[in-house]
């Protein structure tokens, strides 16, 4: 048996077991991002930092066994402005968005990429609900906003704004009074949430947000008929983060109030890769480099999966050097999805939960 | 051959073992030059390495390539003496004369490509350029062409190391050094060139290859042990004196009249010592007094017989006393006592952290688990410091004999030696140590008949500082990327395959058959209260002698800059000194009675660390320093730990914004703040030391870092604050002119030359050509 102390209470407690383990099971709270109780520990996050009183000096809690007449400290303010400087150094290479420009300017807080995305799955339902639950909630009529969103689209950068308040527009006119009688989904007015952005943009990086709407034909100004919506929705480039609504890193950030910190750096240029047979995408900018996925793909020979490349501040989560994107994780995929703690890995086609969170 | 049969040939000889994924790469890409996807895939395909191991173990160690590269690698050394001694123009040069393409790091012909690398352990004839195996020493920028040159026409021979034969019936024995120093102060030419005059004359002396002596920055170095047991030293000797030298001390057997005099002729040239060519030309007295100053201050325990001992051969080794501690532990004692024996002689870890030995020893012998290991640690990677190089390379039966040691003390049956990539020279000394110690029956199974088995074996490392980290170096013995793990689980008691192992540095090593052949006494008496013994140094920077040192513990620094390394060169003053590396700190020229000991320097935010000392003077820049850490620490940072990984990309942009005159006092207390952080949330030393150059430069020279602020650089070194300028000493001579690689300086004979600000480049050039002194580099403000 181990007896220590943590945050001044007496523990005693079996051999071999982290502080974390003893704090979680005695309800103290510390923050985790890299750990995981399915796999060995590695403490890479280094939020979940405590201080060793005796040795006067910091532990990540994930991985410190508990020894002996330890006498731990899991909450003082030192302790936390670690943790918080931890997460501030993790942000500050988060070159991505939880959520997309034209949301960001609406003063309606419209879900723009959602409803882009609705329609060119042509789920004109969903998406005339969609409208009805926006205008209620907000108040607000597209004919009656000059368009801040258009002015803030990114696809502004490639060629022209995706015609956005058109759309929109649009979709409202659909609505019919059965439907507006209904009004079964209120938009929760969610909390001012914290908010990662990307800083400057390089113009080969822009190219890589194209790689979300492959197949754009025609672009459409005047938006007529439910097959130009369909059309000119497809040049939306998802923007917004898959993981906004499910990002261990967000929530963390907002438990610290943490604003995100100005001058991004960069460890490399940001891609979205896409593997066509299982719809993953993985987004390297948005990887905190907890390892969670190489661990869940490790020693399996039969289905190559994802690892390591490079070391250091430019070390990078990638496809083995022998394998095609394409042709990794046939069937794990969604496994490595839910193990993120991030939005680094998502499919395709997820939606993130269309009335919010 | 094709890529596929070349995989092949190499599983063949290696296994299929996922752990021998390092030494497989090594090995197909010897064979290749760079490593191809293709060798990869079929490497996947014929053993049981995954594709997801070979990707990240192939990325993550400097030495593999993964594009293909010039027929030639052009090593710039980038450790800290080179560093100090101006390697970045260096680099520079090359870069420039070769023509060299940075995306594809080749030159247009595909001749040489270029590789910055840190320390190649010859610090003191820094800077350093190494082209395939030919070694350069005290380069100059304006000498790439020449070099390139040089390579081009010589090649690169092989080193040929005549064994040393004995035979008593000599007149002379000829000592030479083969240290790498030694070799890249061109001994092998010196050696051929004996051999030669040897039989010109049919001279009867012996010629003994030893190992480093220690004045490494006095090289090639040639001893004279005449019958008489006169000993005479030669330091930078050249080519053609080798012959003037040897006829001085050794009589020609049988000479025909014709040589004989010409022989006389030359004695007498000797005798008045002026009319010999180059550095020779001091009297030997003087020199024997320069060389035994050097000497004198030092204590040799682990570079005992040093100079003397040919560093391959067995049998010197054990007639100066070698094997006779093992014999001692195995036949008359027991593990309990000589564990004792350890802890009591007070010795304590050299590898940096300064544990003590003999509790170690004490914990891995306590652990269950079968088999036990012990692993040598010389991955010495601290980019100033080539201590262990140099004890493998002279002393590897010594070093053995301390694994062998340590191995019975604690039960093991394993000895691995872990040596890093650049040292090849080490891993050769090693191996063949190691295969004369199983021929005698040291190594192998029932050693001096006792059930005692221990068998050694060789890794060689992959280029990759954090490996030096005990629980990364286990990592990457095991086939895996070298990540270190936060201890507990300490090594000593679950490491290697999860076995007990022990992890000693070579060093400390080196130092145990000593304490049990002298006894704990002998090496408790030395030193201070808690530090014992003695301490090998790599003495280089800006001083007037450098080389490899041993001195005890509690020593003051002062005494090992002024008396063992006679002072600052160029009549410069004394500013620093940094020790301990990138882990280490800056102490400033005040505090220089500081004793050499662990906690001492500790206090002062530096650290013991490996063993580097690199001596700064005025013309240095402490933010320049702090910056060249700095980027070698985040270059070599694991990337495993959020503080390490991101934490130091910031402080090193807020040091670069200081050496480019664009940051504010602000952002000192911002990187001040930062370092903190770094150094409480890393997971492993690296990491956790990393902030010590910057934290000690701002203790001791906070003013030079707010004078950055302002533009000002007062040693002249931050390249953005600074600009050449001619003075009115300028006669005209319009070398300048002719040297300036950018036609900076429009070419005006007899007139006071000028340059062009917009187009000069900084690069030096003209500035060691010209005769007048006349260019000289001011403040960019001033
Ligand atoms: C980043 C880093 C690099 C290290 N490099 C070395 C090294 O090159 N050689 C070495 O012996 N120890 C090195 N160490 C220390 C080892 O982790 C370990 O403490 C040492 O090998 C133990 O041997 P000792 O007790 O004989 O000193 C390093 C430690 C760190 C954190
Ligand atoms: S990964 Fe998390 S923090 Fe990053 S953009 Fe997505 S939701 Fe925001
Ligand atoms: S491309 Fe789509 S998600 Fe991005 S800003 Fe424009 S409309 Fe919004
Ligand atoms: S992709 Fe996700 S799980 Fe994998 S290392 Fe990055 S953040 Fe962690
Ligand atoms: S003028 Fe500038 S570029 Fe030209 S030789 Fe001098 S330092 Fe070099
Ligand atoms: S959760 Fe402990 S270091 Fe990441
Ligand atoms: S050889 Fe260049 S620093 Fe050591
Ligand atoms: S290697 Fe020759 S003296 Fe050091």
């Amino acid at each position: 048996m181990v007896k220590l102390k943590i945050d001044n209470a007496d523990f005693e407690v079996k051999e071999g077991l982290t502080i974390l383990d003893i704090a979680i099971g005695a309800g103290i709270k510390i923050p985790t991002l890299c750990n995981n109780k399915n796999f060995p520990h590695y403490s890479s996050c280094m939020v979940c930092m405590v201080k060793d009183q005796k040795k006067e000096n910091f532990l990540p809690s994930c991985s410190a066994l508990a020894q002996d007449g330890m006498d731990i400290d899991c909450s003082s303010d030192e302790v936390k402005s670690l943790r918080r400087e931890s997460i501030e150094l993790l942000l500050s290479e988060h070159r991505a968005e939880c959520e997309a420009p034209c949301k960001v300017v609406c003063p309606g807080g419209y879900n723009i990429p959602l409803m882009n995305r609705l329609l060119s799955a042509k789920d004109f339902n969903t998406a005339v609900q969609l409208s009805i639950a926006q205008i209620q909630s907000s108040g607000l009529k597209c004919k009656d906003c000059p368009g801040y969103c258009e002015n803030a689209c990114r696809r502004k950068k490639v060629d022209t704004p995706v015609s956005i308040k058109n759309l929109q527009i649009f979709v409202s006119q659909q609505i019919k009074m059965e439907n507006r009688v209904a009004g079964q989904h209120n938009i929760k007015k969610s909390s001012k949430r914290f908010a990662s952005h990307i800083g400057k943009i390089e113009a080969d990086e822009l190219q890589e947000w194209l790689k979300e709407c492959k197949n754009v034909i025609k672009r459409v100004r005047e938006i007529s008929d439910s097959d130009s919506a369909a059309m000119e929705s497809e040049s939306c480039m998802h923007c917004d983060c898959r993981a906004a609504d499910n990002c261990r890193l967000r929530d963390i950030a907002d438990e610290f109030s943490i604003k995100d910190p100005r001058g991004k750096i960069v460890n490399s240029p940001i891609q979205k890769k896409i593997n066509i047979n299982t719809g993953l995408i993985f987004e390297n900018a948005k990887c905190i480099k907890c390892g969670l996925c190489v661990r869940l793909c490790e020693n399996s020979k039969e289905e190559p999966g994802l690892c390591f490349i490079n070391r250091g501040f430019v070390s990078i989560i990638s496809e083995p050097l022998t394998e095609d994107f394409n042709d990794i994780l046939k069937t794990k995929s969604q496994e490595v999805i839910d193990i993120c703690p991030t939005g680094a890995l998502s499919l395709k086609t997820h939606q993130p939960p269309i009335w919010g969170a | 051959m094709d890529i596929t049969s070349v995989v092949d040939e190499v599983v063949e000889l290696t296994g299929r073992d996922p752990e021998k994924v390092v030494l497989i790469l090594q090995e197909v890409q010897k064979r290749l030059n760079w490593l191809p996807s293709e060798a990869l895939k079929h490497i996947c395909e014929v053993t049981d390495i995954t594709p997801e191991q070979i990707s990240g173990v192939s990325t993550f160690y400097s030495q593999f390539r993964h594009l293909p590269v010039g027929k030639h690698t052009i090593k710039i050394c980038a450790g800290t003496a080179c560093h100090v001694k101006g390697s970045p123009l260096i680099s520079d040069a090359f870069k420039r004369v070769l023509k060299i393409d940075n995306v594809r790091n080749a030159s247009p012909d595909n001749l040489f490509s270029i590789e910055e690398v840190a320390c190649l352990g010859c610090c003191t004839l820094a800077p350093i350029v190494q082209i395939d195996g030919k070694t350069y020493g005290h380069v100059k920028p304006t000498q790439a062409d020449e070099i390139i040159h040089d390579f081009l026409i010589s090649g690169n021979q092989p080193v040929n190391t005549p064994e040393s034969v004995i035979n008593e019936d000599i007149d002379a024995e000829i000592r030479i050094g083969i240290g790498s120093c030694c070799v890249a102060g061109g001994s092998k030419e010196i050696l051929s060139e004996i051999n030669n005059v040897k039989e010109k004359y049919n001279l009867n002396i012996r010629l003994k290859p030893v190992g480093c002596v220690g004045v490494c920055n006095q090289t090639p170095l040639m001893e004279i042990v005449t019958k008489e047991n006169i000993h005479s030293r030669y330091t930078k000797v050249d080519k053609q004196q080798v012959e003037e030298i040897l006829l001085k001390h050794v009589r020609p057997r049988s000479l025909n009249k014709r040589i004989k005099g010409s022989i006389n002729d030359l004695v007498d040239t000797f005798l008045s010592e002026e009319k010999l060519s180059g550095q020779v030309n001091i009297p030997v007295e003087l020199r024997e007094k320069y060389l035994n100053n050097f000497l004198n201050h030092q204590v040799h325990i682990s570079t005992k017989n040093s100079g003397v001992l040919s560093p391959e051969s067995y049998e010197e080794y054990c007639l100066s006393g070698g094997f006779e501690a093992l014999l001692k532990c195995i036949k008359e004692s027991d593990q309990k006592s000589i564990i004792k024996i350890i802890a009591d002689s007070g010795l304590r870890g050299r590898g940096g952290a300064g544990f003590p030995t003999g509790k170690k020893w004490g914990i891995s012998f306590l652990s269950t688990g079968n088999p036990k290991y012990v692993i040598c640690n010389g991955d010495e990677g601290d980019p100033g410091a080539f201590m262990d190089r140099m004890l493998l390379e002279s002393f590897p039966y010594r070093v053995i004999e301390g694994m062998i040691i340590a191995g019975f003390a604690t039960g093991a049956s394993e000895g691995i030696f872990y040596i890093r990539a650049e040292y090849p020279l080490a891993v050769t000394r090693v191996r063949t140590a190691i295969k004369r110690c199983y021929e005698n029956g040291v190594l192998g199974n029932n050693i001096y008949d006792s059930t005692f088995s221990f068998n050694v074996k060789i890794f060689e490392g992959a280029g990759a500082f954090v490996c030096g980290e005990e629980t990364a170096l286990i990592s990457s013995l095991e086939g895996k990327r070298g990540t270190p793990h936060l201890r507990p689980p300490y090594p000593a008691v679950s490491g290697f395959r999860g076995q007990p192992t022990l992890v000693n540095n070579v060093e400390t090593l080196s130092i145990v058959p000593w304490i049990i052949t002298y006894g704990q006494e002998a090496l408790c008496s030395m030193g201070t209260e808690k530090s014992k013994g003695t301490k090998v140094f790599a003495l280089a920077g800006k001083i007037s002698k450098g080389g490899l040192i041993e001195v005890p513990m509690g020593i003051t620094i002062r005494e090992i800059v002024e008396n063992i390394g006679d002072g600052v060169i160029n009549g410069n003053t004394f500013k620093a000194v940094q020790i301990g590396g990138p882990s280490g700190g800056c102490i400033p020229a005040s505090k220089a009675d500081t004793l050499v000991d662990y906690e001492e320097l500790t206090k002062l935010g530096a650290m013991m660390g490996s063993g580097g000392m690199v001596v700064l003077d005025n013309t240095d820049c402490m933010v320049d320093m702090a910056k060249y850490f700095l980027t070698f620490t985040h270059k070599q940072s694991c990337g495993k730990c959020t503080f390490c990984r991101i934490g130091t990309k910031h402080m090193l942009n807020i040091i670069t914004a200081l050496t480019e005159g664009k940051a504010t006092l602000e952002d000192i207390n911002d990187l001040e703040k930062l370092c903190k952080y770094v150094r409480d949330g890393s997971l492993c030393g690296l990491g956790k030391t990393s902030p010590n150059p910057v934290l000690t430069g701002l203790k001791y020279f906070r003013e030079e870092y707010e004078e950055h602020t302002r533009g000002i650089c007062r040693a002249n070194k931050c390249r953005d604050l600074i600009k050449y300028n001619v003075n009115d000493s300028c006669t005209g001579c319009t070398k300048c002119s002719q040297e300036c690689p950018v036609k900076a300086i429009p070419f005006k004979p007899y007139e006071k030359h000028e340059i062009d600000q917009l187009i000069c480049t900084k690069c030096d050039n003209c500035r060691i050509i010209c005769p007048e002194k006349a260019i000289e580099i001011i403040n960019i403000n001033g």
